[in-house]
């Protein structure tokens, strides 16, 4: 009778199980329905003019609705989980679901440097890089002036101070103009000459503007000169291709290139679609492939280490702090929290440097002269111990934190019954514990799987084998698949969001066969 | 209990409302701030004219007087604006979708990987403004036969000495070393050479070294470009040269060292424990810090080697292809920034010598630095443009230092060119 | 007897915890002050480093500092009542999609944040246009998109200290005719200021320390938070020159979650003397 709240609503709710007397329309009710309400129009109003101003209806169209369904959410009775829900789940599906999402399409194509945008603007560079000047072309001064409401060129030979006025047409000779001593006309009959915050302000229009010649076009190089060019390579839309500098490169929609006879491509590229070629890259990738096993090994051992590791250190001080005649503990809660505290990829650095063996500060202390970070075995050992040392800090807090919720009557009782204090702790503090950090072990293991700065910012993944550039001893999955998909020839995006779909997949079922365990936990107090 | 609901609901509501106020209002503060003592450009900056240039750390400082003479003299506001991290993906990303700036400073060895994104235009430089900047400079800019950006800074390594302690340049690396060593063996350094190595190698420190032993990155184009299509790492030249390296490193000479690395490299010369840097302009000012007298020659070649050419870069103003303002870009990058005070407020910001040559000429009266520099890259080799580079670096340093930790040199060549190879099928 | 046990064990986890820390800063109050040069114990002891940082022209640390302070805690509050509310749901409430959801929410953080810069770009360039005071370059952007992970990890972890409240509690407070709002303002936040206290710092802690997307949404060297800052100040050539200052700078940083530590400690402890359960 009791479980109005945790009934599944679509089971029809609360009004169906509630036999406890209606409730009272309270002030707060009230209040928080206006307030919703006021908060839900405030965002309206600010967000709705820009969109009908930009003529986005699309956007429009979804605001409105979602503002609809956020409005009949909170004033209804119904759908109570959703209330609690919608305002996080708001943010995370706008920045992180979506842009998650958005990447993973980015793997059914060959995104990437040299392919990032689309074949127009692949064209458009191919063009505008080609602009040669004219040979023995002059550097036309150019003024920039109105003739009516057109945009047009007036253009000064510097040799021979001749004026002439450009337009879309092509050029004219112009009569009567008054040049000054910088070689810019000040003065023009007919035209309204454009001082330069006038061009400035005409910018966009100035680099649109192409005065014909009889063999290229003259086009402003900033607001001030001007150059004749002719485009070496002309894309022609009839057969798809690009000519010049006689050759022809034709569009080939599965690679996103040009390509010519001799199968050689022009620079820019375009994205294209490429299936699930990304994820057999993945598959067949000698690299990857040959040394998954390996890796993945150590990945997890990584992974469990640092988080058994900050756990069992952290939880370990949380217990000897928790003790009600304790001293010192606000002191020694500063000192252990500190290395939290520390911007992280700072301290990553300091612990490299640490290590190095010559001037390193643990070969000093310790008296020895070990190669930590160049040798497999001790760099393993590093990384694990400097990730010990950034994250015990947080399981410290949190077992402090869960500490506190153990009715203390619980221990106690133990303690009377004559349990010894490790009895104690195995069977009633730990348990305990584990219902409120299981899922935080979980996450963490998640985190620590794919934890890319404590390896990228101590080893960068070494040391390596002579014979083997590729994979180092405290490579993770993800430092050594992305050093392929970004290490050479740019960033490949669309390769990294299929390696980064396989790394996801092993790291969603470990945690998900682990958060099935945790079913159980979740009922103990249920 | 009513009450403190209710309390928590009007909260909610005034958190609300303060934020889309405080927002409005933060945005017409950056509006504001963002037309710099331009006052009279207002109505100009309000039409639309706005130049946005992206730049790293140390150069928005010093970029900004210009930027805002030139906002003044066009009638436009100039945001100059700092990001320092993955600075070439980030402007990739950005142009891409359409948030990017109308001018980007880099690196120009980033121009192929800039021209295959389609990211940046050519800039058309007179015949006079191309004879106003150094040779190398101009021909790093160039790209398939286009130059693709004002250069302003021409940075290359050499070899920096503590002249107490090793008075003569050396002739060769060989020289170098005895000299090193000899000086180690009285315990006046701890280390022979400082040169970056670390746990990854640093194909750029070495390389100098690694040219005058015979290797070699690339083949050439008949136009003398670095050819892709001939990656030459794993060549008999290359691996003779890793094997110079091995003889130099941890079980030969103990001049290269995996425990030398980029942190620590320019630190221990000038806190004395080496005698001998190989480093560039950015390394002088800790130098100087540290008081150590010191002299900047050209890297050393192997004796009986070829010359050792270190890699030239060329910083770099490029005009964004997806700028928004593309005519006021052309107009900054190709009239407005080679000019020679520019050029000098940069170098006083951060002292990497001018690529235009009277700038340079200006600057070497106070200081000589700048042309030692110039003189010890006059044979380098500017770093390849080709995005193919981006395959190389990494599987170079691994390779550099397997061999210095003592691993056999063929088989660290041949392990290197099959790895590139591999990633450049793709 | 064993309480000394117990004080030597703390002592020597204190020792590694903060043993780094003294080497960072040995190497802010040193002179010559860079992190490969120093040994523990510093050379010289100044507080050059500090006032160079605190007075550089190019690095406004004061600015990072105060944006970094208002970011975190403005995104943690909020953070905070989002997954609070979402914790409450999954814990108390059984709804179709309860478990998928819960194990939606951990598989969404697993994916590698650097990728979806893209996609982040690609929504903020619209943003701007439409809505330039939540565009790039504005802290309130930045809030925004923080609050897309506030459900993350911080659920998981409010979910799981909530599931160990004894739902005897609520469930007596319906039968008196508690509304679910009036249980979960009344009943369960009291309970649980501890893990709300320890969720507020972590969250705190979390955004303090984010960069990557701060980094990318923060360009004007007056808007950075200082993890993009003190990233800016070591990046390219000139980590070397700056060590000191970013040693003086990385343990400044570690101010105000000390201090908001100490602000919320009471909170974290005050179930010792609550007795967490009364029912």
């Amino acid at each position: 009778m009791t479980l109005d709240v945790r009934e599944a609503p679509r089971k029809g709710g609360e009004t169906r199980t509630s036999p406890r007397p209606r409730r009272e329309i309270t002030t707060a009710f009230v209040v928080s329905r206006i307030a919703v309400l006021a908060v839900t129009a405030a965002i309206l109003l600010y967000a709705v003019p820009p969109l009908v101003a930009a003529g986005s209806w699309v956007s429009l169209a979804l605001l409105c609705a979602a503002a609809a369904a956020v409005a009949c959410l909170y004033l209804t009775r119904r759908f109570i989980p959703a209330k609690y829900l919608i305002p996080g789940t708001v943010f995370l599906i706008a920045f992180q679901v979506f842009p998650v999402v958005y990447t993973v399409t980015t793997a059914f194509t060959n995104f990437g440097d040299g392919h990032r945008g689309d074949k127009a603007a692949a064209v458009t560079a191919i063009e505008t890089g080609s602009v040669r000047q004219a040979p023995g072309s002059p550097e036309y001064a150019l003024t920039a002036a109105l003739r009516g409401d057109e945009l047009v060129f007036l253009l000064v030979d510097p040799k021979t101070k001749q004026v002439r006025v450009g337009d879309a047409n092509g050029l004219a000779p112009l009569a009567g103009a008054q040049v000054g001593v910088t070689g810019k006309v000040l003065s023009a009959p007919g035209l309204t000459v454009l001082k330069a915050p006038e061009a400035a302000a005409r910018g966009q229009e100035i680099s649109a503007l192409a005065v014909p010649t009889g063999d290229g076009v003259i086009k402003a190089n900033g607001l001030s000169r001007a150059v004749e060019g002719k485009a070496a390579l002309v894309y022609d839309a009839g057969c798809d291709c690009v000519r010049g500098n006689g050759d022809t490169w034709r569009a080939d929609e599965g690679q996103g290139y040009f390509v010519n006879a001799k199968g050689e491509h022009l620079a820019q590229g375009w994205q294209v679609g490429v299936g699930f070629d990304n994820f057999a890259r993945v598959l067949t990738n000698p690299t990857i492939s040959g040394y998954f096993a390996g890796v993945l090994g150590w990945n997890l051992v990584f992974a469990l280490a640092s988080v058994l590791g900050t756990f069992a250190l952290g939880m370990s001080v949380a217990l000897a702090l928790h003790h009600p005649r304790m001293r010192g503990t606000r002191f020694y809660r500063i000192l252990l929290i500190l290395p939290y505290a520390m911007p992280a990829f700072a301290m990553l650095l300091v612990w490299r440097d640490l290590f190095n063996r010559d001037f390193g500060l643990v070969n000093q202390l310790l008296g020895v002269d070990i190669d930590w970070l160049g040798e497999p075995g001790t760099a393993r050992l590093g990384v694990i111990l400097v990730n010990l040392w950034l994250g015990f800090p947080y399981m410290f807090l949190v077992t402090t934190g869960a500490l506190q919720a153990i009715p203390r009557e619980l221990t106690e009782a133990a303690a009377i019954d004559g349990a010894t204090p490790w009895k104690a702790f195995r069977r009633v503090t730990l348990p305990l514990l584990l219902v409120a950090l299981t899922p935080l072990l979980i996450s963490s293991f998640a985190y620590n799987f794919n934890n890319f700065n404590a390896i990228a910012l101590t080893t960068d993944g070494g040391p390596f084998p002579a014979d083997n550039p590729q994979v180092g001893a405290t490579d993770l999955l993800i430092t050594y698949t992305f050093r392929l998909a970004f290490g050479a020839g740019g960033a490949q995006f669309g390769f990294a969001a299929a390696i980064s779909v396989f790394i996801f997949t092993i790291v969603a079922v470990i945690s998900a066969v682990a958060f099935r365990r945790t079913r159980k936990q979740e009922e103990v107090y249920a | 209990m009513r009450k403190r609901a209710l309390g928590v609901a009007t909260l909610a509501a005034l958190a609300f409302a303060v934020t889309a106020c405080g927002g409005s209002q933060s945005a017409s503060q950056s509006a504001s701030s963002a037309a710099p003592g331009a006052s009279a450009s207002t109505s100009a900056a309000k039409s639309g004219g706005t130049l946005v240039i992206w730049a790293d750390a140390n150069r928005v400082k010093p970029l900004k007087p210009f930027a805002d003479q030139f906002g003044a003299e066009n009638g436009v506001s100039v945001e100059v604006k700092e990001i320092s991290k993955d600075n070439q993906q980030t402007f990739l990303t950005a142009s891409q979708q359409g948030s990017g700036p109308d001018i980007m400073i880099g690196a120009h060895d980033w121009i192929g990987n800039l021209v295959q994104n389609g990211a940046i235009d050519p800039v058309t430089l007179t015949d006079e403004q191309k004879a106003a900047f150094s040779a190398k400079a101009i021909q790093a800019v160039t790209f398939n036969g286009q130059i693709y950006g004002a250069p302003y800074a021409v940075e290359n390594i050499a070899l920096i000495r503590n002249t107490k302690l090793a008075p003569e340049a050396p002739a060769t690396i060989e020289d170098l070393v005895a000299k090193g060593k000899e000086l180690k063996a009285a315990g006046k350094v701890k280390e022979v050479l400082c040169l970056p190595v670390g746990q990854k190698g640093d194909a750029f420190h070495v390389y100098p070294i690694f040219a005058s032993a015979g290797g070699a990155l690339f083949g050439t184009t008949p136009t003398g470009d670095p050819d892709a299509k001939q990656v030459l790492v794993g060549s008999p030249g290359s691996a003779k040269a890793f094997g110079k390296l091995k003889d130099l490193g941890e079980k030969g000479d103990g001049a290269l060292r995996t425990s030398i690395t980029n942190e620590n490299y320019i630190v221990n010369f000038a806190g004395g424990k080496c005698a001998y840097l190989i480093s560039g302009p950015w390394a002088i000012s800790e130098v100087k810090k540290g008081g150590i007298p010191y002299d900047i020659t050209a890297v050393p070649a192997v004796k009986d080697g070829k010359p050792a050419t270190p890699f030239v870069g060329v910083q770099t103003f490029f005009v964004a292809s997806k700028g928004k303002n593309k005519a006021l870009a052309q107009e900054f990058v190709a009239n407005y920034v080679t000019n020679k005070d520019v050029a000098k407020a940069l170098y006083e910001a951060d002292p990497r010598p001018p690529a235009l040559t009277a700038a340079l000429q200006e600057v070497q009266a106070s200081d000589p630095d700048a042309v030692k520099f110039m003189d010890a890259g006059k044979d380098g080799m500017p770093m390849p443009a080709i995005p193919e580079m981006a395959a190389i670096w990494e599987p170079f340093g691994i390779a550099e230092n397997a061999v210095v930790k003592g691993g056999d040199a063929a088989k660290a060549a041949a392990a290197a060119q099959k790895a590139i190879d591999g990633s450049l099928k793709h | 007897m064993k309480l000394a046990l117990r004080h030597a064990f703390v002592l020597v986890v204190c020792a590694f915890a903060i043993f780094p820390v003294l080497f960072v800063l040995s190497a802010a109050i040193n002179p010559m002050g860079t992190l490969a040069s120093t040994d523990l114990l510093p050379t010289g002891a100044s507080l050059a480093n500090f006032a160079n940082l605190l007075s550089s022209d190019s690095y406004p640390f004061a600015r990072w500092f105060a944006n970094s302070v208002f970011i975190a805690l403005a995104s943690s509050f909020a953070s905070l009542l989002l997954s609070m509310f979402a914790a409450y749901a999954f814990s108390r409430m059984r709804f179709a999609g309860r478990r998928v959801g819960l194990l939606a929410l951990l598989l969404i953080q697993m994916f590698p944040q650097f990728l979806a810069i893209v996609t982040i770009f690609m929504i903020f360039t619209r943003v701007t246009e439409l809505y330039p005071a939540f565009g790039f370059n504005t802290v309130w952007g930045l809030i925004l998109l923080y609050l897309g992970g506030a459900l993350g990890v911080n659920t998981w972890l409010m979910k799981g200290f909530l599931d160990t409240v004894p739902k005897e509690l609520d469930e007596a407070a319906t039968v008196d005719g508690a509304t679910h709002a009036q249980i979960f303002w009344r009943v369960i936040m009291p309970l649980v200021t501890p893990i709300l206290a320890v969720t507020a710092l972590l969250a705190f802690i979390g955004t303090m320390s984010e960069f990557l997307m701060a980094n990318v949404f923060l360009r004007d060297p007056d808007s950075k938070t200082l993890a993009v800052g003190m990233y800016g100040m070591i990046a390219g050539d000139h980590r070397n020159a700056n060590f000191g200052m970013f040693a003086a700078g990385t343990l400044l940083t570690a101010i105000p979650t000390v201090g908001v530590f100490l602000w919320l400690q009471k909170y974290i402890v005050s179930g010792l003397t609550a007795g967490a359960v009364k029912g």
